[in-house]
């Protein structure tokens, strides 16, 4: 067993999941195959800091350049996994080579879905890595007219990035409020409110009909026949994990299947963030990976269950985000709730929603509280 | 140096943003550990950033939590 372990992947799952190995005493080759020229990167920054700060990119970076040779850990960039023979425990690489491993974490992420209708033209983006953080700060920075597709997190950050350059922006969203489906009508509608108190347009309920223009989008228009117009557009309506590279039958629709410590069906191969859907006990089911705090502690898992040791328990994890400078936090499963009770003040952006089913506690979201956030975990373990 | 950072180790996800801002005091690997120490603002401040809210600060002449 002299090939090593490789990493499929070079974000925050692989970067943990190589540490993880050389903290736990792996002294074998370990390489990192991703397709970005950049060393592992952090990417909550790109939709907040770095939109408004070039300096922010400084430390996007997890390690240092000189922390790679010091560990030893084989950075391959500008590379791409494209095949997977598992049988041969060997892995296809777009520059036509190929990387054999005794075990292989597939950690490759995520993409930006996009929208069929807004495909080709030229001012439209979404927004997932470095290139495409730093092209939307050069948008806002020229202060044109932004529409923002999408009223999830990345939408609303983009938002708030947008305000606090000075740009107009409008949010076009399907559902009657933006995290709808997740916080319910309720509080959903609190977001709407804080983006439209910042003076954010927002469209709810809306569905993108057409557009107007050749090269680049000059109006979006919707079913009921308004049109938004815009120099720009983002499309923020969710992620696909990057999977499809495995093979058919490899992966299922929601990512690849990873029992509870990154372990997949096929041998010497397991799984981490993004790209992973992994068996979680509490619902009995496999969950997409979405994020951050899960990739870091699947890779973690994962490398640990490659060197035979224990995985240590996790606690709810938690996500958060940053809108005009108010943190919102949110943990558990909202999405699952019969109830809402909501503790505090909405209108001064200060308040806790508690979700529950039966009575039971099983989502929670803070918003300028981030110190009851021990309690909220607590809560939910419970 | 009235203050004392103390990690959660199991809420701690290592997201890194003590280490960021506080080098002297925090050290990220698997988990944050605390290193070393430095003026309570800094302190107080890597306390709030933190994203997990995995960094409890106490009084060390009282013994009294200051943060969360």
């Amino acid at each position: 067993m002299t090939d090593g372990i490789l990493i499929a992947g070079a974000g925050l799952a692989a970067q943990r999941g190589a540490e993880t190995l050389r903290r736990s005493g792996f002294d074998g080759p370990i390489r990192v195959v991703g397709a970005e020229p950049h060393r592992p990167y952090d990417r909550p920054p790109l939709s907040k800091a770095v939109l408004a700060d070039p300096g922010a990119e400084e430390r996007l970076s997890f390690r240092p350049g000189a922390w790679y040779d010091d560990a030893d850990v084989e950075l391959v960039l500008g590379v791409e996994a494209i095949g997977l023979d598992y049988r041969a425990r060997r892995l296809q690489l777009s520059d036509g080579g190929a990387a054999a491993y005794d075990q292989l974490l597939v950690a490759t992420g995520s993409r930006p879905r996009t929208l069929p209708l807004l495909d080709g033209f030229a001012n439209v983006t979404t927004l997932r890595t470095l290139e495409d953080a730093r092209e939307l700060r050069g948008v806002l920075a020229a202060r044109g007219r932004l529409a923002i597709v999408g009223a999830g997190f990345i939408g609303q950050e983009v938002a708030s990035a947008a305000r606090k350059a000075g740009v107009r922006a409008t949010v076009v969203e399907a559902a009657p409020a933006p995290l709808h489906s997740v916080l319910g009508a309720s509080v959903g509608g609190w977001f709407a409110d804080l983006h439209r108190a910042e003076e954010v347009e927002m469209i709810l309920d809306a569905r993108l009909a057409a557009i107007e223009g050749d090269d680049a989008v000059e109006a979006l228009v919707l079913a009921d026949g308004r049109t938004v117009p815009c120099d720009h557009v983002v499309v923020g309506v969710g992620v696909q994990p990057n999977v499809e590279w495995l093979g058919l039958g490899a992966a299922g629709a929601g990512g690849m299947e990873a029992d509870a410590n990154g372990r997949t069906r096929l041998a010497g191969v397991w799984a981490a963030g993004d790209c992973a859907a992994t068996f979680d006990p509490a619902v009995g089911r496999h969950v997409p990976g979405a994020h951050w705090e899960s990739a870091g502690r699947q890779a973690v898992a994962a490398a640990r269950g490659m060197l035979g040791l224990d995985v240590r328990s996790a606690p709810v994890a938690s996500f958060w985000s940053d809108l005009y400078d108010t943190r919102i936090q949110y943990l558990g499963d909202a999405g699952t709730a019969d109830a809402v009770r909501i503790d505090g003040e909405p209108r001064r952006r200060d308040f806790r929603a508690t979700y529950t089913r039966g009575g039971r506690p099983v989502g929670v979201l803070l918003v300028g509280r981030p110190h009851e956030l021990p309690d909220a975990r607590a809560l939910l373990a419970a | 140096m009235a203050y004392r950072a103390h990690i959660d180790p199991i809420a701690c996800a290592a997201h890194g943003d003590c280490e960021d801002i506080a080098p002297e005091i925090f050290r990220v690997g698997d988990v944050a550990e605390v290193i070393g120490t430095g003026p309570d603002e800094l302190m107080l401040e890597a306390a709030r950033v933190c994203p997990s809210v995995a960094i409890r600060i106490t009084d060390e002449a009282t013994g009294e939590q200051v943060f969360p």
